[in-house]
């Protein structure tokens, strides 16, 4: 608990600095929730876990990243899927740090679908 | 430093070959790979690609008949099964035949004059053909798994009494309440255990056998046991399980990203009728040499735990043993005959650490089934000439393990459109 309070004031914090503070804690964020999955250079693993890079859910309209993080697998059709793994829900991090996730997404690893807020993320809860 | 403790203790097992003349020496793990095969061997064996592009192959069986069978985890052209043929013998087949129609699964198997094979959802037959591929439909033996999505793979091995044994593997990581959460606690009684999570045993004659109210539940607490194997030097089952993933993800404060990387052991055990492996109560530490209780179930990577039985071998983590097999012929040497050949798929839950065990190893075991050395590499290089970052970038990924009835060992890859390996000894 302590932890996520933590978490949450530096997620702050990171607000109110420039661009580069916040891009070391989307990485930090991303690498902590997604990276062992999705692998750091979000390359995915073969037949477990998609990769991240160009995938419409990825770095299509800003929707789909943002619902997949706040509900894991439930939010792709079962036909979607040739995954021999599921995703968790993430919804239990803030608004916040969920768009420094969905952003880190969408402006690394080749993406440029581009950032987005925590408004973005408030308005799908 | 952990790679140095590895490579340390492999420069052991390898120095120590010369002492004990039923001690194998295995290949080195700086070894140059054959540029023909992509692999590297111990001296005096030699590899062919038996088949290229086959599909995504997964478990493999070489049949009296010659033929090799290869189960496909997604099916080419509708078909989810191929057999292939080498009708001169050098080692590459020329002939392939796509079946088992609108299927495709993980399991391959002959046993008494049948081919088996399974889906997710069930174990089929049909009878061996004098060559090719099966034709009509299969007979079903053992059916009523639940469709999953995380380790739904049945696969399965036979005794030498006419029974069946399928891995029904956990559609979990460590039986939290909630799926793969950070903070969810592990649920006791884990309700995973009833279904799943463990070996059943079947007749391996009978149709339409229901697991739960046909199947008898052989061996517990199993997290996902796709290797596994009768041996029939010790008359004994033996299994390999994938143990849990995401400790650094889940309990930073008791894993490092290294500590992560390098635990839990891939457990490597003998299953006896009625044993239970601990899972998801406590998961194997080969650095500590204990069984630990595992932190969703108040755990703290200290504390040792008196639930499952240890393993004879704790493998590094993550390392993904996903074929087993025993040699029944005795066309290699001596030192090779006993033991366990077991076929590591690869790691993917080291991040940022880089990826490792794509290789085959040889355990060395007597004739009642105790384990008699340091396991060696058997065959290496299949991931390719860099460090894997990403699993993705793994040229092949080793999967299955079959030997022929001329004592021929085979080796299945999926990746890069799927290959199998055709190693014989030639001598020194
Ligand atoms: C336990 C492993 C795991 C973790 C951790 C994980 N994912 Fe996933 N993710 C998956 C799997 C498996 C799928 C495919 C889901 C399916 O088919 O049901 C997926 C799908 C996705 C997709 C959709 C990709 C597509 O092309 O359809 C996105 C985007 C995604 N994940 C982003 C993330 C982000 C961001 C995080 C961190 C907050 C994350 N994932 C954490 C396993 C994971």
């Amino acid at each position: 608990m302590k932890a996520n309070r933590l978490f949450l004031m530096v997620a702050l914090v990171a607000t109110c600095f420039p661009a580069t503070a916040q891009d070391t804690d989307a990485k930090r964020l991303y690498e902590e929730n997604c990276g062992v999955c999705h692998q750091y250079d979000g390359g995915g693993v073969p037949m477990l876990q998609p990769e991240l890079i160009g995938r419409p859910r990825a770095n299509g309209p800003k929707g789909g990243v943002i619902e997949v993080i706040l509900q894991g697998s439930t939010a792709l059709a079962p036909t979607e899927s040739d995954y021999g793994n599921e995703m968790p829900s993430f919804a239990h991090l803030s608004d916040l740090e969920i768009a420094l996730i969905a952003s880190y997404v969408r402006t690394h690893f080749e993406n440029n679908g581009g950032p987005v807020t925590a408004d973005d993320v408030k308005s799908r809860r | 430093m952990k790679a140095n403790i590895f490579g340390v203790s492999l420069l052991i097992a390898a120095v120590g070959g010369g002492a004990n003349a039923l001690s194998p020496v295995g290949v080195a793990e700086d070894a140059a790979v054959d540029p023909a095969t992509g692999i590297s061997l111990p001296d005096g064996f030699k590899a062919t690609v038996f088949a290229d592009d086959v599909g995504q192959a997964r478990h493999i069986v070489a049949a009296p008949n010659g033929w090799v069978y290869v189960a496909l985890r997604r099916s080419v052209r509708g078909m989810g099964a191929v057999a292939l043929y080498d009708p001169d013998g050098d080692g590459r087949s020329t002939e392939r035949q796509y079946f088992a129609e609108g299927l495709q699964g993980s399991g391959v198997g002959v046993h008494d004059g049948h081919l088996y094979y399974s889906t997710d959802t069930a174990v089929m037959r049909w009878p061996l053909p004098e060559s090719g591929a099966p034709t009509g439909d299969a007979t079903i033996i053992a059916e009523g798994f639940v469709p999953e999505t995380q380790h739904a793979s049945k696969n399965f091995t036979f005794d030498g009494d006419g029974n069946l044994y399928v891995n029904v593997g956990a559609p979990s990581n460590a039986c939290m309440r909630e799926m793969r959460k950070k903070g969810s606690p592990g649920m006791r009684p884990c309700p995973i255990l009833e279904k799943y999570a463990g070996i059943w045993r079947f007749d391996a004659d009978t149709p339409n056998q229901d697991q739960m109210s046909d199947g008898h539940l052989y061996s517990t607490g199993i997290r996902n046991g796709l290797a596994l194997a009768w041996n029939t030097h010790a008359d004994a089952l033996y299994m390999a399980q994938h143990g849990r993933d995401q400790f650094a993800s889940f309990f930073p404060e008791m894993f490092s990203n290294e500590q992560s990387a390098e635990l839990p052991s891939e457990e490597f055990h003998r299953l006896d009728d009625g044993s239970d492996v601990g899972w998801p109560y406590s998961y194997y530490d080969h650095i500590k040499g204990e069984r630990m209780v595992m932190p969703e179930y108040g755990g703290d990577g200290q504390t040792v735990s008196n639930e499952g039985q240890d393993p004879l071998v704790g493998f590094p983590g993550h390392w993904a043993p996903n074929g087993m097999m025993f040699l029944k012929s005795d066309a290699v040497p001596a030192d090779y005959r006993k033991g366990a050949f077991i076929a590591f798929h690869g790691s993917w839950n080291r991040a940022p650490l880089p990826q490792q065990g794509y290789r085959v190893v040889y355990l060395p075991m007597d004739d009642d089934g105790n384990v008699s050395g340091d396991w060696v590499t058997f065959a290496n290089g299949f991931a390719g000439p860099e460090p894997v970052m990403n699993p993705r970038n793994a040229v092949h990924r080793p999967m299955g393990l079959a030997e022929g009835p001329d004592g021929a060992i085979y080796i299945s890859s999926l990746m890069s459109g799927g290959r199998v390996w055709k190693v014989t000894y030639e001598g020194e």
